[in-house]
């Protein structure tokens, strides 16, 4: 039986589907097989960040309600032959989701791959409480910023009141990113500090993103940052993709990497 | 018939050389003004005059019948005792809640009675309560208190309402602020103080 992982952040446009892409990918690479799923009815978009859009035949919602079979639905990714991908409806809204359903699409997941990995939508509405509702861990995608620090605040209390794992008494895993790091702007005071952000949240650190430029490119070719050796982003989130498979890796110190020329020469005089 | 019952104090002192006797009591005489002297030794006419001449109480070798100095003072600790016991029985009859519990965005605790929380209240967190407040860890979110006094330190982005008036924040910034409703104002005390290093 695999495992469950939601990604989720609260409020949008800070990495989430990204996230999900680039940790799905990882994770493959690793030799583990591993699905993702979009869970943003309505709003699909990982199927583009995946190079996939064209692919999709069947959705989500074929497969809960028109009895389309899972392994139908599935698409299997071009980059890793361990990757599938299954794909949100772009027609339907988040209505059509029901807790009962999910769970059979959750479990028919579990049967067949390692990690199922869940996009989950913005927001905290039925369809973030539908995508956390059967998820084993959670991670929480976070911006050094005081919006998206609140909103997932918001969501994580969520997650640990209406997760059924919670409710069945035990506990849903949470780890955090801290996405887009810009190291000139922490070490200037302008951004917030990873250790006060882990201070507020309070749950464990499974990884850090420095801010990358080649990450819009990436996204825009359809082909996930990981699969770009040079990237710093993309080194980051395959360090995250081996932790999340047990592996130790040691975390790198994102925000205290110099940057800029002067630096640089600073760096050579200490 | 009347009669009176008190304690004196009695100061004993050995009589061995009359020069030494004097030249102490020249000394010391004004310290036992208010005392009763008992000579052990030999009762001499010129010892006896120079009592006499300070104004000074005296007996010689007259067995005083001493209290038992060691019960007294057991009496006493067992009173101690008794007097301490009465409050702590209070202190457990009153049902403060302890929690250790991250208050995060959008949680709201409601609580009916005091409360001692040993985490944080995050930006858009809040606690509505009607008794006593303390809060260990820094408050970014909202507090309602309708109780005799809160002990906690805000952020700036904190927002404290104590008996439906707002608290500045500034004033709360030291590490522990106590807040309370003295005469229909509300006194703000740093009661830990933020160090300042040097």
């Amino acid at each position: 039986m695999g495992i469950v992982i939601a990604v989720i952040s609260g409020k949008g446009g800070v990495g989430k589907t990204t996230t999900t892409a680039n940790i799905g990918l990882g994770i493959a690479q690793n030799g583990k097989s591993c699905v993702v799923v979009d869970f943003d009815i309505g709003q699909r978009n990982l199927d583009m960040i995946l190079g996939l859009e064209n692919r999709v035949v069947y959705d989500m919602v074929h497969v809960m309600d028109d009895g389309v079979d899972v392994k139908q639905a599935l698409i299997k990714s071009k980059m890793s032959p361990n990757l599938s991908f299954l794909a949100a409806s772009q027609t339907k809204d988040k209505s059509v989701l029901n807790s009962e359903k999910i769970l059979k699409l959750i479990n028919s997941l579990k049967e067949s791959f390692e990690y199922v990995i869940l996009d989950a939508p913005a927001g905290i509405e039925s369809g973030y409480e539908h995508t956390i509702e059967f998820a084993d861990k959670a991670i929480i995608v976070v911006n050094p910023e005081v919006s998206s620090i609140r909103d997932s605040d918001r969501a994580i209390g969520i997650l640990d009141s209406k997760s059924q794992r919670v409710k069945d008494g035990s506990e849903v895993d949470k780890f955090l990113i801290i996405n887009r790091i810009d190291a000139k702007m922490v070490q200037s005071g302008e951004m917030l500090k990873s250790d006060d952000i882990l201070e507020i949240l309070s749950i464990p650190l499974i990884g850090k993103i420095p801010e990358d430029r080649g990450i819009i490119e990436a996204s825009n070719q359809g082909r996930p940052i990981v699969l770009f050796e040079n990237s710093k982003a993309g080194q980051a989130y395959k360090r995250i993709a081996k932790r999340l498979c047990g592996e130790k890796v040691d975390f790198v110190d994102v925000e205290s990497e110099t940057t800029g020329f002067m630096q640089k020469i600073k760096g050579i005089f200490k | 018939m009347k009669t009176k019952q008190y304690s004196a104090k009695i100061f004993e002192i050995d009589l061995d050389s009359e020069d030494s006797f004097i030249s102490f009591f020249d000394k010391n005489h004004q310290l036992f003004q208010n005392h009763l002297i008992v000579v052990n030794g030999d009762e001499s006419q010129s010892i006896k005059e120079y009592l006499n001449g300070k104004n000074l109480a005296y007996l010689f070798n007259k067995k005083i019948p001493k209290a038992n100095k060691e019960k007294e003072i057991l009496f006493e600790e067992e009173k101690k005792e008794e007097k301490k016991e009465e409050p702590l029985k209070e202190q457990i009859k009153s049902n403060i809640k302890v929690l250790d519990k991250l208050v995060r965005s959008g949680q709201e605790l409601v609580i009916d009675g005091d409360l001692l929380l040993l985490n944080r209240v995050n930006s858009g967190g809040s606690i509505i309560i009607n008794g006593t407040l303390i809060i260990t860890q820094i408050v970014d979110g909202d507090i309602r208190c309708d109780g005799d006094f809160m002990m906690l330190q805000t952020s700036d982005k904190a927002n404290v309402v104590f008996h439906g008036v707002e608290v500045d924040n500034k004033y709360l910034k030291e590490k522990l602020n106590r807040v309370e409703l003295i005469n229909d104002e509300i006194k703000i005390t740093p009661v830990l103080k933020e160090t300042s290093w040097v």
